[in-house]
């Protein structure tokens, strides 16, 4: 049954992912094929296969309890917030924080949780931008 | 002799200092990623790639560590399997068999010395039939063309789609997917942009560090999350060593479990997993009475383990001298090549011979390495085992967060990576094969760049793509592997059913 919730989710990706090539302007300064017939060739793999599985569907997965959804949400959540927390309140500050989350979700207890995702944080924060000279953002709360 | 001069040169590519201590590392690295289950060659090898760009490794450097990690979790992965029958990654699924049966019965340290030899020796035959084998195979496809390349691709992509999952629709999906996602992003040839839906972030493309490391690190965050892995574990290892009658009792099976382990390596689609199950298989069969496998035989662990270091090595033969990866893992080191300014292919033998050699004969050092890590320090990687688990994995998010961040200094990275977390979940729930979406993402601009060129010199007549011996040829061998599970399985059926009747 999930699989065939997939297959229409596919084939209406596929539908639009067509209909987009379909609108492509293509300027005189193109080759003979232009930018559309590849997208239309892998619509059509797309197609085919997700018709292929609303018809000879597998049987549903066993899905994780409630409470393990909810975990999900929350780790989810968290990333999408980390995307945009990292820049302005910097590297160290939102690792921590969603490492020790992370920590908690997995079983740590309080201050074991938070210490190890401090420690190894700024151990990585210093290996990394000193060491390695990768760039992580600092902050524009304390830059 | 032509292989034995580029092999010196490439010796004294590997023996500076800087890649003899990259060989060290990778192997070291890859060795602790195939010992802690949850993290496989593939997370590991995508975690590392972006501290190459960041270092600004010369191409060879990089695919010496990338490589050495490959096969150096290939070594680690049988150490859990053995001792704890928690396979560190899929390719040691079957060692467990045996092997924890031998623990059980404590036998434990030949089990350990049996894997240990049996990777090396696979491990240096592997290298020698690449280095035969490699420029033979670069000499003929120097010629292909555009048309060639297209037709070599679809194959590629055929096998890897069924051999790679259970269910042929659910593999062609995920490729489907991965080439969808390499052609977001400016067209190179007339300029326009495709599916980027305003943002300026997809102009140039998704990066396929960011599909990996979402995909296949953050994702199994999340499995493990729902599966409440048991904490931290302990494990007792006692002297590791091997009689010299268990070894050349179990000398047999190594030797042919590496050639078939090499060959299956060498067919895109086909890795170290399908190729360490068949060679326990195989040799299950070829031995019947006079082994007793599944009760805990030394040679049910040879077998596979043999078997999946040789497959390491065959796989880079595909990957370096046509540039068509038949993994996820080769996928990654693909990527990473060219974003170094080195496009994999049957020039790189005669245009990059530094990168090509250095990188075989490294191949020999680390094996070397291995060996020697490995025999006198397994007690010490298995004592990482007792690392929580809650430290562990936030440690991996966290990695994950630099690895990606680093590749364009651009948080909208990190939403992508979210997002691919969560699409590699539910694919995996689902049964969706994995690899296939990175393949599809890293080949997907070379497929259509050599789609448009062969009809730019055809003139648009698609009747070009079939028009020389190996094109046919590389287009039949296509359908045929596509076809083949289909077959396989009405054979297994009328089998099976045969055998009810009786």
């Amino acid at each position: 049954m999930v699989d065939r919730v997939v297959g229409t989710v596919v084939l209406l990706l596929t539908l639009g992912y067509a209909w987009e090539a379909s609108r492509m302007q293509v300027g005189f300064l193109s080759d003979p094929l232009g930018p559309r017939p590849f997208p239309y060739l892998i619509a059509a793999l797309l197609g085919l296969s997700a018709f292929w599985l609303l018809f000879r569907p597998d049987p549903n997965p066993t899905w994780p309890p409630r409470s393990a959804w909810r975990s999900f949400a929350l780790v989810l959540l968290s990333l999408v917030a980390y995307a945009y927390l990292v820049v302005p309140l910097g590297f160290i500050l939102t690792t921590t924080l969603e490492m020790a989350l992370l920590s908690y979700l997995f079983g740590a207890r309080f201050w074991p949780g938070l210490g190890g995702a401090l420690a190894f944080t700024l151990v990585v924060y210093f290996l990394f931008t000193e060491g390695l000279g990768v760039s992580l953002p600092v902050g524009r709360v304390f830059g | 002799m032509d292989i034995l001069q580029a092999l010196w040169n490439g010796f004294g590519v590997a023996f500076q200092p800087l890649n003899l201590l990259l060989v060290v590392l990778g192997c070291l690295v890859g060795t602790l990623i195939g010992v802690l289950p949850g993290l496989g060659p593939i997370s590991g090898v995508a975690l590392l790639v972006p501290l190459t760009f960041a270092l600004k490794m010369p191409p060879e450097s990089a695919l010496i560590l990338l490589a050495g990690i490959y096969y150096g979790a290939m070594y680690g992965g049988s150490t859990t399997s053995i001792l704890l029958n928690i396979p560190g990654e899929t390719a040691s699924v079957v060692t467990a068999i045996d092997g924890h049966k031998l623990t059980q019965k404590g036998q434990a340290g030949p089990a350990l010395a049996v894997a240990a030899w049996g990777s090396f020796i696979a491990g240096t035959l592997s290298v020698v039939g690449l280095m035969t084998l490699g420029p033979l195979l670069a000499q003929w496809a120097i010629r292909f063309g555009p048309a060639e390349y297209f037709a070599l691709m679809v194959f590629g992509f055929s096998t890897l789609s069924a051999l790679a999952g259970k269910n042929l629709a659910k593999a062609l999906i995920a490729t489907g997917f991965g080439l969808m996602l390499a052609t977001v992003g400016q067209d190179p040839q007339s300029g326009i942009s495709r599916y980027t839906f305003g943002f300026l972030e997809l102009e140039d493309g998704i990066d396929f560090l960011v599909v990996a490391i979402g995909l296949f690190a953050v994702s199994e965050v999340l499995v493990l999350l729902e599966e409440k892995t048991p904490g931290a574990v302990r494990a007792q290892v006692g002297r590791i060593y091997l009689s010299l009658k268990d070894f050349f009792l179990s000398l047999g099976t190594i030797l042919r479990s590496s050639v078939l382990g090499f060959l299956i390596g060498v067919l895109p689609g086909a890795g170290a997993s399908i190729a360490s199950f068949v060679a326990y298989t195989t040799e299950k069969r070829l031995l019947g009475a006079k082994a007793r496998f599944g009760e805990g035989d030394l040679r049910g662990v040879a077998a596979p383990e043999s078997a999946n270091n040789a497959a390491a090595g065959g796989a880079m033969i595909p990957l370096l001298t046509l540039g068509l990866p038949g993994s996820g893992t080769t996928a990654i080191m693909l990527g990473a090549l060219m974003s170094l300014g080195v496009t994999p292919g049957p020039q790189m033998f005669e245009k990059h011979p530094e990168v090509v050699w250095g990188l075989i004969a490294s191949m020999y050092v680390g094996n070397a390495v291995l060996l020697m890590l490995n025999l006198p320090l397994v007690g010490l990687f298995v004592r990482l085992l007792a690392v929580p688990t809650w430290f562990l994995l936030p440690a991996v998010v966290a990695i994950s967060f630099i690895g990606v961040y680093a590749v364009n200094n651009n948080p909208f990275d990190l939403l992508l990576m979210a997002f691919f977390g969560l699409v590699g979940y539910l694919m995996r729930k689902l049964d969706f094969p994995l690899a296939p979406v990175l393949l599809g993402l890293v080949l997907g601009y070379l497929m259509e760049i050599n789609l448009r060129r062969a009809m730019t010199i055809s003139n648009g007549d698609l009747g070009y793509l079939f028009s020389s011996p190996i094109a046919t040829l590389l287009w039949v061998l296509a359908a045929v592997s596509l076809l083949s599970p289909v077959l396989i399985a009405r054979f297994r059926k009328q089998g099976l059913g045969q055998e009810s009747e009786i």
